[in-house]
Formats: C-alpha cells, sequence, structure tokens
C-alpha cells in the first residue's frame, strides 16, 4: 500500500513540469497557434500522469475508472477546443507567425 | 461488441440494448455502488437512450476491438511524446521553433472518423489541425523540419483500421 | 501524504496565476480566452489533487463537472463571442 503511495506521488511529481511548461509556452510563444499547441499538449500529458499518479492512490476500481472518465472528457474537450479555436483563427485571417 | 457488424444497420433491439449497457456503465461509474441512485439512474439512462436514437439513429462506423487495443498504446506513446516536445521548444533559451502551416489531404470518409482524426492530429508531436475543408485538412505545425507528414499518415492509417474503414486505393480519383 | 496534495495544488494554482499574465497582453481575444482554457484543465487538476489532500470525494464530481464545463465555454466563445 505504502509502496503505491510512493509511485503515486512520484507520478504526480512528474506531471507538475508538464503544467508549468504549458505555462511558459502559454506566455513565451509568438502567436496563437504556437500558444495553443503548448497549452493542448503539455497540459493533457500533465493532467494524464497526475490522473495516473491518484489512480495508484485509489481505494477502488470505481475511483479509477471516475479518474479516466474524467480524463478522456478533458482530452476531448481540449482537443476539440484547440481545434476550434484555430480554425475560427484561420476564419479571422489570423497569420500565423514564422521565423525570420 | 467484438463480432462482425459490418452490415450498415444492426436491428433495433441490439442498437437499443448496446446503447443502454453503455450509458448504465457510465452511470454506475458516475455514481458508484449505491444502490439506490439507480432510482434517478435508470430513467436517466433511459431516456438517454431514447435522445440518442433521435439524434443519431445509425451508428453509420463499428469499432474494431483489435484496432482499438493498438490505437490506445500508439495514441498513449504519441501524446507523451508531444508533451515532452513541446516542453522542450518551451524552456528552450530561445523558444524553439519554426511554424508552419501544410496542406494534408485525407482519405477517412466524412462523420466520425473524420472528426476523430482532426482531433487527434493536435494531440500529436508537433502539429495542430487548423483548419478542415472537406477532406482537407490545414495542419499548423510547430516545426516544419518535423517528419509530420509520416506521422498524419500512420494516424490515418490506425485510425482506418480502427473504424474498419478499407484502404484508400479506391478513394483517389 | 495529505500535505504533498495541498502543496502540488498550490503549485498549479501558481503556474494558472502566471499564465494569467496572458489575459494583461492577450492581443486577440483568443489568447484571453486561452488562459482560461488553462484554467480548465489546470482547474480539474487542482481539485483532484485537493479531493486527496483534503479527502473529500465529492471534489472528484466537481472535477468531472469542470472537464465538461471547460468544453462548453470554449466552444460557447467561438461561436457566439470572437
Amino acid at each position: 500500500m505504502d509502496f503505491l503511495d510512493k509511485i503515486g506521488i512520484f507520478l504526480i511529481t512528474l506531471g507538475l513540469p508538464f503544467f508549468l511548461s504549458g505555462t511558459v509556452g502559454l506566455l513565451r510563444f509568438p502567436d496563437i497557434y504556437t500558444r495553443l499547441h503548448a497549452l493542448t499538449k503539455a497540459d493533457n500529458v500533465g493532467l494524464g500522469l497526475i490522473i495516473l499518479g491518484l489512480a495508484f492512490q485509489a481505494d477502488s476500481w470505481l475511483i479509477v475508472a471516475r479518474l479516466l472518465l474524467i480524463w478522456l472528457l478533458v482530452l476531448i474537450a481540449s482537443s476539440a477546443s484547440c481545434h476550434l479555436v484555430a480554425s475560427r483563427a484561420m476564419q479571422n485571417k489570423i497569420k500565423p507567425w514564422s521565423s525570420p | 461488441m467484438a463480432d462482425n457488424n459490418t452490415t450498415r444497420q444492426s436491428p433495433l433491439v441490439r442498437r437499443v440494448l448496446r446503447r443502454f449497457l453503455f450509458l448504465a456503465l457510465i452511470w454506475l461509474v458516475l455514481c458508484g455502488s449505491e444502490q439506490a441512485s439507480w432510482i434517478l439512474g435508470l430513467p436517466a439512462v433511459l431516456i438517454a437512450v431514447l435522445i440518442s436514437l433521435m439524434l443519431a439513429p445509425y451508428s453509420e462506423f463499428s469499432f474494431s476491438f483489435s484496432g482499438l487495443c493498438s490505437f490506445i498504446p500508439f495514441f498513449l506513446r504519441q501524446s507523451s511524446l508531444s508533451g515532452f516536445d513541446v516542453m522542450r521548444r518551451a524552456l528552450a533559451v530561445q523558444p524553439d521553433i519554426n511554424p508552419g502551416l501544410v496542406p494534408y489531404t485525407t482519405f477517412l470518409p466524412q462523420g466520425a472518423p473524420r472528426i476523430f482524426f482532426v482531433n487527434t492530429i493536435s494531440l500529436l508531436p508537433g502539429t495542430l489541425s487548423a483548419e478542415l475543408h472537406g477532406n482537407e485538412v490545414t495542419v499548423h505545425t510547430i516545426d516544419k523540419d518535423l517528419a509530420i507528414w509520416a506521422t498524419i499518415q500512420n494516424l490515418e492509417l490506425r485510425i482506418a483500421y480502427l473504424f474498419r474503414i478499407g484502404p484508400p486505393v479506391e478513394v483517389k480519383k | 501524504m495529505s500535505l504533498v496534495h495541498i502543496l502540488f495544488a498550490l503549485i498549479l494554482l501558481l503556474a494558472v496565476a502566471v499564465g494569467m499574465i496572458r489575459i494583461h497582453f492577450g492581443p486577440t481575444a483568443a489568447d484571453r480566452m486561452m488562459a482560461a482554457q488553462l484554467f480548465g484543465t489546470c482547474g480539474v487538476a487542482i481539485l483532484l489533487l485537493l479531493a486527496w489532500g483534503l479527502n473529500t470525494p465529492v471534489l472528484l464530481d466537481i472535477a468531472l463537472v469542470f472537464a465538461l464545463l471547460a468544453a462548453l465555454t470554449t466552444m460557447t466563445f467561438v461561436r457566439r463571442a470572437w
């Protein structure tokens, strides 16, 4: 039991840098599209690791299933909204930034 | 679920039963093993089945179980790679990016497979689906030097396998 | 163990707070909206961590609702506001 707890903490700790780099990307990247890259990808991996870590600490399978459901929902939500924002930006003729 | 329903319209009873079981499973996950919750849960599931039949009477595509089994590890691996990739680029001293747009023509049919394709592109390393017109997808890449074409094609074939769609040979004009 | 969870939740809250700087600089409405999206994903993670840290399983359900609403907010924004 204690051992599983430690694995859980380890995985959660692993997830944090992804969230932080998502934020860093959101602030440092030059245009909407690149910021979307940072936001969607980094945060999903971060959340995935945290959910995996918490699943190791869960008492019952039902909780694990609920965690998985949450992760799936966030995955669907963020990939769909990422595409929506990007396609709307294209419609609004926002030019992607390109390296000089 | 695993047997071959390649016929377009499986019988109504089967569809209702399948959807009922799926939604009941979700209710179980949401409300746990508390039996009293089914007083509300059973009507909710039945209404949901009814609405799903009204909105999408036929399931046009069927899942292949082995396709799903090979897709999940592929997806998990690719999406964690994409997380690392973005992390590396964001934390580099000078943000390491060289973005550009790449057009891609997909053979996946309209409906669930194509939408699934477009949404998953955004979770693969270095790619983001920016636009969809018919079967033309405009992909925004964070680095033009990445071999994104191969990644996307790999994804496309896996999704075709997942939805039991035949090879693209005849679709191309 | 619960203190560790709360500490992690605080770090994530910091990540959200720093991300909010994007709201100030914009430049487009979508850039500002992205900070809200960040709060969506981080918010779910924070709630989950707190569910363990404070030993309050109800927060799990709130995280679920958060996940659902995160999708709706962006969709509404894209369709109606921008």
